[in-house]
């Protein structure tokens, strides 16, 4: 017991003695990472689709639902990959408001779908909107981090939506089925007026 | 402390003697410059060579040369000179080209007369106020506030090495009111010894402390692995003990963030006191957004089957090993 103290007695004099205290671990500029994650919370763009896709997804159930979790942040990922690989592709913004039209149909019409559907669903809308951000990065940019980013949000986001429309729709009473029917109509509706700028707004100038 | 070892059995306290021995061979390295350790900020100072006439240079330069500082309106800045006339140097600052590669930057100074200053310009605090008298000024005091917060808050976010040990306690630790011991135990010790190397009363050299942060982190990475296959070690039976153990040791490492401002002594206290403010804060949001995430995993029975449920504490393990290996 006396080496014990000993031994405590000697390691707090070691760290009593005064000296410069200078650590961490991972110096980076991590900046990039949250620069990422915030870019798609940036507009309506991003989290209004992946709102619809997750309660999409759980309209299908849990067991379908889940596929959604690897699916969506995979395609994500390769998408931003994709942007640096071919980057200018110009019909993806077309495809993100048709996306989410489509998406928000498919919400009202609560429409149950096969489970590879589901996967390809949410691989499509990860690869547009994977790409779609990740033409926002400039050549300062940290490349890595930021899809990470971008993955990472997109990843938390379908997560926690999916789980609130399981939980939600797991309650009791018919109209929690009709009041998700019923915000898919508004999605299905901004992505229509969205879809529709797209033509008008080049005309303006 | 010496009961709690006397009551481990021979084979932990030979873990914790040797856990020990490691620590303090660790503190035996003598202190070096960190001259390797990447400047977290760009300094600029301001010398009063005249009234309300400056001479300004970056004593830390930053790391993107096209940063500019931006001066009251009333001041004339031609580098190196500047020029606030009778006004003074009173007004807003901000940095110009704030964020891209750099989050954080400080101009220090120094009057004729009176203490230095130290104003800290953040990209999540982009403006703040220059007066004279900072220790009378409310404004002066809430804008301190403000930047030390926004500083606390960046500087856990961005430490992904002590993100990471928080992730492996909120694997290990399965009870909830356990959980809110073991993260309060970790608040405190780090608390602490921020504030203790903050001051200066404690120091240790950069290197082995990083090497021991990592270790702690493969440590938490061990004893999940072994919770998984039914043996309870010791972070599974006092999980608040090792919190508050290694807790120590990260907090040492939040000071970093401090001890590099220069930030004068008057202030010091209460730029701590909202620095570990905000380190709490990003810590708190951290562990929210995972319990949330688990949560939600478990409702749409997302789940990680038997054979994979070791996979997260072996790639917090390896990742924090790889740390370890390139930090010794």
């Amino acid at each position: 017991m006396r080496a014990i103290v000993r031994r405590l007695a000697a390691t707090f004099a070691l760290v009593g003695a005064p000296a410069n205290a200078h650590a961490h671990l991972v110096n980076t500029r991590l900046g990039d990472f949250y620069g990422g994650m915030l870019h798609p919370l940036t507009g309506f763009q991003d989290p209004l689709p992946w709102l619809a896709l997750a309660i999409l997804a759980a309209l299908q159930g849990p067991r379908r639902a889940r596929w959604l979790l690897v699916a969506f942040p995979v395609g994500l990922l390769v998408g931003g990959g994709l942007s640096l690989i071919a980057p200018g592709v110009s019909f993806i913004p077309l495809l993100d408001v048709a996306l989410i039209a489509l998406i928000g149909m498919a919400v009202a019409a609560a429409v149950v779908m096969p489970l590879p559907a589901v996967i390809g669903l949410g691989v499509v809308i990860g690869l547009a909107h994977g790409y779609q951000n990740g033409q926002a990065m400039t050549e300062s940019t940290d490349h890595l981090l930021f899809i990470s980013g971008v993955t990472a949000i997109g990843y938390a986001s379908i997560t926690m939506a999916t789980a609130c429309a399981t939980a939600f729709l797991q309650g009791s009473g018919s109209w929690r089925l009709l009041a998700l029917r019923a915000s898919g109509s508004w999605v299905a509706a901004v992505g229509i007026m969205a879809f529709g700028l797209q033509f008008v707004a080049p005309a303006t100038h | 402390m010496i009961g709690f070892l006397q009551g481990l059995g021979g084979g932990r306290r030979r873990f914790m003697l040797f856990a020990m021995a490691a620590l303090s061979a660790a503190f035996l390295v003598p202190a070096r410059p960190t001259s390797a350790h990447e400047a977290s900020m760009a300094v600029m100072v301001l010398r009063e060579v005249g009234p309300g006439r400056y001479l300004g240079q970056w004593s830390m330069p930053p790391i993107d040369e096209r940063l500019r500082p931006i001066f009251p309106e009333h001041c004339a800045w031609d580098p190196p000179e500047l020029d606030c006339g009778e006004r003074g140097f009173v007004g807003t600052l901000s940095f110009m080209g704030l964020g891209s590669k750099q989050s954080v930057a400080m101009f220090r100074v120094f009057p004729l007369e009176g203490p230095a200053q130290a104003y800290t310009v953040s990209a999540a605090n982009p403006i703040v106020t220059a007066a004279r008298d900072p220790g009378r000024d409310i404004g002066a005091w809430l804008n301190l506030a403000d930047t030390y917060v926004n500083l606390g808050i960046d500087h856990i976010l961005r430490g992904i090495d002590h993100l990471l040990f928080v992730l492996g306690l909120i694997w290990l630790v399965r009870d909830r009111w356990m959980l809110v011991r073991t993260i309060t135990a970790f608040t405190v010790a780090h608390s602490l010894s921020l504030a203790a190397a903050t001051f200066g009363w404690v120091g240790v050299p950069e290197r082995p402390l990083n090497a021991t942060i990592a270790l702690s982190i493969v440590f938490v990475g061990v004893e999940i692995v072994k919770l998984q296959r039914g043996q309870v070690g010791l972070a599974a039976r006092y999980p608040w003990v090792v919190a508050f153990a290694f807790g120590l040791l990260h907090g040492l490492g939040f000071a970093t963030a401090l001890t590099t401002l220069g930030i004068p002594q008057t202030t010091l206290p209460f730029a701590l006191l909202f620095f570990n403010i905000g380190v709490e804060i990003g810590q708190l949001a951290f562990v929210f957004v995972v319990l949330a995430l688990i949560w939600a995993h478990h409702r749409v029975e997302a789940t990680l089957p038997r054979w994979g449920a070791v996979l997260p504490a072996y790639a917090i393990g390896s990742i924090a090993a790889f740390w370890f290996l390139v930090r010794v």
